[in-house]
């Protein structure tokens, strides 16, 4: 606690001055000692060149969602000589930079790769040391719960949280849930994720509704499928940078990606600036027209398909009720309206039910760390 | 005060965007000129220097520099047919890996046959046994036919009379997939649309969620590799380990979602008038960004950024 304080000062001081360029140059060993245990956020103004850049960026079209795989804090490490361990702090840090530059460019919403499924397949030492690093950050999360509220920023991890250890499901939990109502800005850390294990989880949950009885196995759509998401609660990002020249997704957020942006830059996650974050905005500006036409169009299709599929449920219906007797066209627009409505209401009780289930599995961690 | 600096800053965002496109216009204009003046050189250069000796001598080259595939080219228009397949073989060979599966993503407006067909007879010619392609309007796959016997009449041009040892194996997703059973080792054609991304999946989910319904299973069978069972439709194509991309848009426009998990994406400016040593070029970055050959690797993608997606 005492840290988390002495901590904030220090940054109170930078925002106070306003001056932030001088004040980084004039104490950078005062500043590198007192905030060795860096916070999620970061307080500060953009220095004056910043500024003026950011405001340019803005009388463009602004993405209201970007995603990062933070890539390349091992070969950083390695260029540095310095430990593994050290490398994933940094990238840390780097993460609470970028979130107040996000913050500047009013760019609500951020999600970042944090740990993959795949990443439990490296050596014990380094997962053991990473495990150890996120328990320490959302330790830290729930100690500056009151900064977070102040900047309403509601903390989301999506994954799969069976996998890690109970302690940390625990903390995970608690932040989660202590931020959720927060609204300003939004982050989202994918922790124990791959994309495919989060779309096998969405029909996985589908599959559940319909064993419940809540949906049928025709309401299985795109859209629904979305909703079934880790990311549900989330618009799908609009820009996804990749840090470290790696030029591939490597199994993130590939259903939601498949209309953005995607900028893949050389630079390694630690060194990421706030140019380098410019570039990738700039070049989500300039695709911005065509990447929306596209999804235009992938919007009409899909509304298209879920027409197509109501009316054969409806044909279906009245086949089997009319006893093949013909059908006339009034009745059987009548009958898919009425078939949609329904529709629609039953996937709507099953996402409510499906909320419920995932609240209570937070809130069911909470208390079991409560009462331990 | 306030909107007076508003007007500014759009203002100058403007001259921004117009700065950037200019700077893309002027890059991609020294680089095809550029390239036919490499072309030109290298074809007098070809003429007093034996040509086949530079075709030994070359290989290790070509793997290191970029431009390598230039030393021996020569100009398609001049030699049609034996020569550039045995050419297109040979630099099959030369480079340190080659996919098994490419996909070719389009993402330009009216999409060009011939262009795209020329791509593709490449792409077989160079050894890659799958050729999937894609443009998210669906375009190429509603007129597959057509698509078909512009890659058959490129395959005579380019290939010569012995095309028939490329034969094409044409896989569309329309009702008749489930005849073809892919077991010769003939390369394969694939020509997909968005059905084929997400919609598949979700015809996955709809099959999985009947099967609970009809009591077969139970949701807590499902998992990622039944999935990823399923999405296969039996034939057993691998996901594509390189997607070249075409056009200046920055995105996959819903291109197979579930398959590009370890895909590598490299961005080439246009399908129009694409010529082989552009592909070729792909291809070997395709192979660099494999060898992951820390500085040297890191250099390469400096010196390209533009060109990756």
């Amino acid at each position: 606690m005492v840290k988390s304080i002495s901590g904030c000062k220090c940054n109170a001081i930078s925002s106070k001055n306003g001056t932030l360029m001088w004040e980084r140059d004039a104490f950078p060993f005062v500043k590198a000692k007192t905030c060795t245990d860096m916070s999620w956020i970061k307080e500060g103004e953009l220095s004056l060149l910043e500024k003026i850049s950011a405001n340019i960026l803005k009388a463009g079209p602004m993405p209201k969602h970007v995603a990062f795989i933070m890539d390349g804090n091992r070969r950083f490490a390695r260029k540095k000589n310095m430990e593994r361990q050290e490398g994933h702090m940094q990238g840390f840090n780097k993460l609470a930079e970028t979130l107040r530059w996000c913050k500047h460019l009013n760019i609500p919403e951020v999600t970042v790769y944090a740990f993959s499924i795949e990443n439990f397949k490296r050596t014990k030492d380094e997962v053991d040391g990473l495990m150890e690093l996120a328990k320490q950050k959302f330790e830290r999360l729930l100690e500056e719960h009151e900064n977070l509220e102040k900047h309403g920023v509601c903390v989301r991890v999506l994954g799969d949280l069976n996998m890690l250890p109970l302690d940390l499901q625990q903390l995970i939990a608690k932040a989660v849930f202590t931020t959720r109502n927060h609204n300003k800005c939004f982050v989202n850390v994918c922790f124990a994720y791959t994309s495919r294990y989060e779309i096998t989880n969405a029909v996985r949950e589908m599959a559940w509704g319909v064993e419940q009885g809540l949906i049928k196995g025709s309401d299985v759509s795109e859209a629904l499928l979305s909703e079934c998401l880790y990311s549900n609660n989330s618009p799908n990002p609009d820009l996804l940078i990749r840090t470290s020249g790696e030029v591939r997704l490597s199994d993130f957020l590939l259903w939601q990606t498949s209309h953005s942006c995607l900028v893949f830059q050389s630079v390694l996650w630690p060194e990421y600036s706030f140019w380098n974050l410019c570039e990738a905005i700039l070049q989500y500006q300039l695709n911005h027209k065509s990447i929306q036409k596209a999804r235009d169009l992938h919007r009409e299709h899909q509304a298209l398909q879920q027409l197509e599929a109501d009316r054969a449920c409806v044909v279906e219906l009245l086949q089997h009720h009319g006893n093949g007797k013909p059908v006339d066209s009034q009745r059987r627009q009548e009958a898919l309206l009425h078939y949609t409505a329904c529709r629609e209401e039953r996937v709507r009780d099953f996402l409510e039910a499906l909320k419920h289930k995932r609240d209570s599995f937070f809130s069911d961690l909470c208390s079991e760390s409560l009462l331990a | 005060m306030r909107t007076r600096m508003a007007l500014m800053y759009s203002l100058l965002w403007r001259l921004l965007l117009i700065l950037v496109h200019v700077n893309r216009a002027l890059f991609s204009w020294l680089h095809v000129r550029i390239q036919s003046w490499k072309g030109r050189l290298w074809e007098r250069a070809a003429t007093v220097l034996l040509l086949p000796i530079s075709l030994v001598g070359f290989p290790d080259f070509q793997n290191n520099l970029n431009h390598g595939p230039d030393a021996n080219a020569k100009p398609i228009t001049e030699k049609r047919t034996g020569g550039c397949r045995s050419r297109c073989l040979s630099d099959g060979k030369s480079l340190k890996k080659i996919p098994v599966h490419i996909g070719l993503l389009v993402a330009e407006e009216e999409p060009s046959y011939p262009d795209i067909a020329n791509v593709v007879v490449w792409c077989m010619a160079v050894g890659i046994s799958y050729v999937s392609v894609y443009d998210n309007h669906g375009v190429f796959q509603k007129n597959n036919s057509r698509l078909l016997e512009e890659i058959k009449r490129q395959q005579q041009d380019l290939m010569g009379v012995d095309g028939s040892m490329h034969s094409v194996e044409f896989l569309s997703s329309g009702s008749d997939q489930h005849q073809h059973n892919v077991v010769s080792c003939r390369p394969t054609v694939r020509v997909l649309s968005p059905d084929d991304g997400k919609q598949s999946i979700v015809h996955v989910a709809q099959q999985l969620c009947r099967s609970v319904e009809n009591k077969e299973r139970s949701f807590k069978d499902i998992n990622v590799s039944m999935l990823d069972l399923l999405l296969r439709e039996s034939k057993n194509i691998p996901d594509p380990e390189l997607v070249v991309k075409f056009g200046p848009v920055n995105s996959t426009l819903g291109f197979l979602p579930w398959h590009i998990r370890l895909t590598e994406f490299i961005s080439l400016p246009s399908h129009r008038n694409v010529s082989y040593e552009d592909l070729l070029g792909a291809l070997q970055r395709y192979g660099a960004c494999q060898q992951r050959l820390g500085h040297c690797h890191l250099l390469l993608m400096k010196k390209l950024p533009s060109h990756r997606l």
